[in-house]
């Protein structure tokens, strides 16, 4: 249209349409470009990393000793509550949106998100949904403390935290929903022409599974809130036996949407794993499209087995029996695609840089926490089981060296095509075994604890639980601290890194599995403005 | 010679001191003492070692090819990318194993939930922070809480060392007795919020829900006491609600149940007393039920508990503090429950006279008593009945009808409603008015209305939540409360049922 008025400025018209990003701070407020949100998502994470690592160091602080030393037992619940809220939904949930925003268009060949302002919006919503959450802290009555599963009625005995807590879960859930939509709306518009559905790396397909998984799951904890909001203040009884509800159903509503809230979690670690290990075995992946299936049997199945957190409720028979059947049938799914990682190792030519060795960690204590939770799924056991420490040492297993170390790989793998600079493998080592390490110390003996009988969700334990717990505590400590490493490595790497000059595919034959290494690194800030001609062949 | 021979002594003997003083940690789940826990604990080591053998392999081969396929050994990297047969095996063998664990696993199942035929019933009741058992069979009815010593150790900057306390933090001041080689059945319920009820040693836990029941069972065959925790969040105090059971031989039990109604039937004390007695008797009344929320030192926590130090309840009109100390009120559990009048008065009278108040004014347990409903005395009136009832030959096991037995329709109402608040009120409620939809009200019910016959066969073999009452209840107990549903609590049918018919129809 300039063109018309003012036919002179061709020249600079034409620049114009090659912009690089804006100056000042307020491109950070206001940018569209999937790789600033992208980057925005990753610090916002980091940062709430920290801030939940803090408050597990208050639990586990609290947890050294037998007796009380530090916090009342009302603030020990907040900070367990706040601890998983913050954990979930402000630092796994958007670190793996951030790896989405930078990472899918660069590796399906498009030029940005298809819907780049909501993309802006559900970032900054997500702050406010976190920032949100975290003021309730300092409010009269104190942080949400009934657990971050909200069960009434307890969490109805919340103070003036409550209906701020639930805004909260609102926009948290508003901003998912838009961010699983532009994946969505990507993944089916805007890959290179050849890049067919089959042709897609496992990170792409494991986003996309997870991405309809959001969308089904977050309106019914939105539901599940709002009533918990009008049984409070408007009189209802949702979940009050006197006025004919029901407190389980709650549970229900609330577990189907958790259950496949967790894999929401790991769905996108299988698929950063896909990705990292074939490049270090220097292999293709084994059983592409197992993997595939295997992912999306593992998110149908998530939809039906959620009661399994709710053995103990007083179901039916039929109940306990058909929920216990069908969680081990996720064994299955499960057991295939650590097959296929392992498959996939085997006769590669291995290497282990930083991102290779937190991938194996990952599949080997992932499937650790894989094997305890087969374990809670027989419901007999699980009577003993549930509600303990064994609980906690089976879903942090799951969470922390599975999705935790997954997003570090991820980290170390990428931050060289993002920043154009070498990350400082020796410190790289150092933070994963320090962190592999310790988090055995800390994780492992939790499922002795559970075991021998001291419930969660406490802040004092009878004596015969002090050995143990002290264990803990110590492997707590260091792996907190270690993670201090992971964030001078990011700084240092921003800043310059190693100084040594890092290729296009950076990582040997990198470009074979994945259209990212055939960018110039750093990568551009617009990138594939023409789809690619060739892709990958998963096979090559 | 001999100092050196003394301090190695001294220093052996301080080691193994030290040794046994540590209360022993476990690594595994136990095996308890039921039969359900060693089913479980089986079922635990079956998938555990199948796990471990799994694992095994898994990490075996990924560790023998980190070891042996790297490239600075020199290894060439292989390109295959599928293998069909091998993907179909490796799906196939798991399903066998799971299929191989779902079989004992649902055993176990059937069995946790077979709660038929049991020898007596208790109900749980979990509060915000402390247990209630009820003993359906006889009346007995008792809170259960953290004890003293653990209490004190437990709060924040206590000073003391929780390693000096005997069971820190799994002992209670009145314990749950059952009768060993018995099999229970337990009803769990809650008055606030959710709790589990666990003892590891019994198997398993289960929810109370409020408004709701839950049922499981147990069988101990070997007296002894075995402790467990409330395992569901239930508020600040969740880990401060612990559970004791002890498990007594019949003739044990049996005394246990004769001393413990004995002293229920005492009632409270009603002599009045003085201001200063009755303050100095409520400092322990406060401490041990309301300081774990006003805290001991009356404060509260703003916008949760508020504080009782110038609350214009407790330094207004006394009687307005006493009915809501009686009644409860949001978060307030109600008092009057589950402390006697003479505790009443004395905590009522403390908080008004302590914690920064002086008002100075005291209520007297007399004063208190009556403002109690009825049911408060009716309940101590009927477990004296009892206790006179039971000094005549073993009424619970007789079998045959007494030939003396009451026939006439008064005597049976009579008995009847005694049988009835022992037995059916729980559940039915005291107007017959029920629990819907879990218990059906029995004013008007079709049932209850119907054929005598059907009401005494339902009873008999009970039916989805009603226990079977046949063999709990003596013919004339049955025949008694028969009578009775059917011509009291709102339902007018004008017939009657003999012990002697009871028997026949069994």
């Amino acid at each position: 249209m300039s063109a018309v008025i003012a036919p002179h400025d061709h020249e600079h018209d034409d620049h114009h349409d090659d912009h690089g990003p804006m100056k000042g701070w307020i491109r950070w407020i206001i940018t569209t470009n999937h790789k600033d949100i992208g980057t925005l998502y990753l610090l916002f994470a980091l940062a709430m990393f920290f801030v939940g690592g803090a408050m597990a160091m208050v639990i586990r602080a609290e947890l050294f000793e037998p007796g009380l030393q530090f916090v009342n037992p009302q603030f020990f619940n907040s900070m367990t509550t706040m601890h998983a809220l913050v954990m979930v939904f402000g630092a796994v949930m958007p670190a793996f949106v951030g790896l989405a925003n930078w990472q899918i268009p660069m590796m399906i060949g498009a030029p940005d998100m298809a819907l780049p302002r909501m993309n802006n919006m559900s970032f900054w919503m997500l702050v406010a949904g976190v920032l949100l959450l975290a003021s309730t802290l300092f409010m009269e009555g104190g942080a949400p403390a009934a657990g971050w599963t909200l069960y009434p009625p307890l969490v109805l005995q919340t103070g003036a935290a409550l209906p701020f807590a639930i805004f909260s879960v609102h926009l948290l859930g508003i901003s998912s929903i838009m961010g699983a939509i532009n994946i969505i709306a990507t993944i089916f518009n805007m890959r290179a022409p050849a890049m067919t559905l089959m042709k897609m790396p496992l990170f792409v397909w494991t986003w996309l599974i997870t991405a309809f998984l959001l969308i089904a799951i977050m309106p019914v904890f939105a539901g599940a809130v709002t009533m918990l909001l009008t049984d409070r203040f408007f009189d209802t009884s949702f979940f009050d036996a006197a006025g004919g509800g029901d407190p389980v159903l709650y549970q229900h509503i609330f577990w189907f949407f958790g259950h496949p809230e967790v894999y929401v979690m790991i769905l996108p670690t299988f698929g950063v794993a896909s990705t990292i290990i074939p490049v270090f075995a220097r292999k293709p992946l084994f059983g592409y499209s197992s993997m595939v299936y295997a992912t999306a049997s593992i998110a149908f199945l998530s939809f039906i087995v959620w009661a399994h957190h709710m053995f103990l409720v007083g179901m039916p028979m039929a109940g306990e029996l058909y929920f216990m059947y069908a969680t081990m049938l996720i064994a299955i799914p499960t057991g295939v695609k650590v097959f296929n990682w392992t498959a996939t190792m085997w006769k590669g030519a291995m290497t282990f840089e930083t991102p290779m060795l937190f991938s194996i960690a990952f599949v080997v204590l992932f499937t650790m926490g894989g094997f305890t939770g087969l374990m809670m799924a027989v419901a007999p056991a699980d009577f003993q089981y549930h509600d303990t420490y064994f609980i906690v040492a089976h879903f942090h297993y799951t969470l922390v060296p599975a999705s935790v170390f997954i997003l570090m790989a991820a980290g170390y793998f990428w931050l060289p095509k993002w920043t154009g600079h070498m990350y400082n493998e020796k410190i790289g080592k150092l933070h994963f075994w320090l962190s592999a390490i310790s988090v055995n110390i800390l994780f492992f003996p939790q499922h002795f604890l559970g075991l021998a009988g001291m419930p969660r969700r406490i802040p004092d334990y009878a004596v015969q639980f002090a050995d143990w717990n002290m264990v803990s505590s110590i492997g707590g400590f260091i792996f907190g601290l270690s993670q201090l490493l992971f964030l001078y490595i990011v700084i240092d790497t921003i800043r310059g890194g190693t100084g040594e000059k890092v290729t296009d595919e950076v990582w040997e034959d990198a470009h074979k599995h994945s259209l990212e290494w055939t960018l110039p690194s750093p990568a551009p800030y617009h990138t594939f403005t023409t789809p690619p001609e060739t892709v990958p062949s998963e096979h090559f | 010679m001999n100092k050196t021979k003394q301090l190695f002594a001294g220093t052996i003997l301080t080691a193994i001191g030290q040794e046994s003083a540590r209360a022993d940690y476990t690594l595994n789940l136990t095996e308890g003492v039921t039969k359900i826990s060693h089913d479980i604990h089986d079922l635990h080591m079956l998938i555990l070692w199948i796990c471990v053998f799994i694992g095994l392999g898994v990490f075996g081969t990924m560790f023998y090819s980190i070891l042996h396929h790297r490239k600075d050994k020199g290894h060439q990297a292989a390109q295959f990318h599928e293998n069909t047969t091998i993907e179909i095996i490796w799906t196939i063998i798991p399903t066998v194993i799971l299929i191989s664990m779902a079989i004992p696993a649902t055993k176990t199942m059937l069995e946790l939930d077979d709660v038929q035929d049991s020898d007596m019933s208790v109900k749980v009741t979990g509060w915000q922070w402390k247990w209630e058992y009820e003993y359906l069979d006889n009346g007995i009815k008792f809170f259960s809480s953290l004890d003293e010593e653990s209490n004190k150790a437990r709060q924040l900057g206590s000073d003391i060392d929780p390693r000096t306390v005997p069971n820190y933090l799994l002992n209670v001041d009145n314990p749950l007795v059952i009768p060993t080689k018995k099999k229970i059945r337990f009803l769990f319920t809650a008055a606030d919020v959710i709790h589990s009820w666990w003892v590891p040693a019994l198997g398993w836990k289960k929810d109370a829900n409020p408004g709701f029941v839950n049922e499981a069972w147990t069988q101990v065959d070997q007296a002894g006491t075995y402790r467990g925790q409330c395992t569901e969040l239930c508020g600040k105090d969740h880990g401060f609600m612990p559970i004791v059971v002890v498990a007594m031989d019949q003739p044990d039990y049996d005394a246990w149940v004769k001393k413990t109604k004995a002293e229920a039937a005492k009632g409270p004390n009603l002599s009045d007393k003085s201001r200063d007695e009755l303050i100095a008797a409520g400092q322990s009344v406060y401490e041990k039920n309301c300081a774990t929320c006003h805290l001991p030192t009356g404060e509260g926590v703003p916008g949760a508990f508020p504080a009782l130090k110038g609350s214009p309840i407790v330094t207004g009109d006394i009687n307005k503090q006493a009915d809501i100390v009686l009644n409860g009120k949001g978060a307030m559990p109600a008092f009057g429950k589950m402390l006697k009048a003479d505790e009443l008065a004395e905590v009522i009278t403390y908080t008004r006279n302590a914690l920064g108040n002086s008002v100075g004014d005291e209520i007297q347990p007399k004063a208190v008593q009556a403002m109690l409903p009825e049911g408060a005395a009716a309940v101590s009136e009927s477990d004296e009945d009892e206790e006179e009832a039971e000094e005549s030959p073993a009424p619970a096991v007789e079998t045959k009808a007494d030939k003396n037995a009451p026939s006439s329709k008064e005597a049976l109402m009579a008995k009847g409603k005694a049988v009835y608040e022992s037995h059916c009120v729980s559940c039915h409620q005291a107007g017959g008015q029920g629990l819907p939809p879990t218990f059906p009200a029995l004013t008007g019910s079709d049932v209850v209305n119907g054929d005598i016959k059907e009401q005494v066969k339902l009873m008999k073999t009970g039916k989805g939540m009603m226990p079977a009452f046949g063999g709990t209840l003596s013919p004339e107990e049955f025949a008694a409360v028969v009578t009775y549903t059917r011509n009291a609590l709102g339902n007018s049918v004008n017939d009657m049922i003999t012990p002697a018919e009871i028997e026949a129809l069994q």
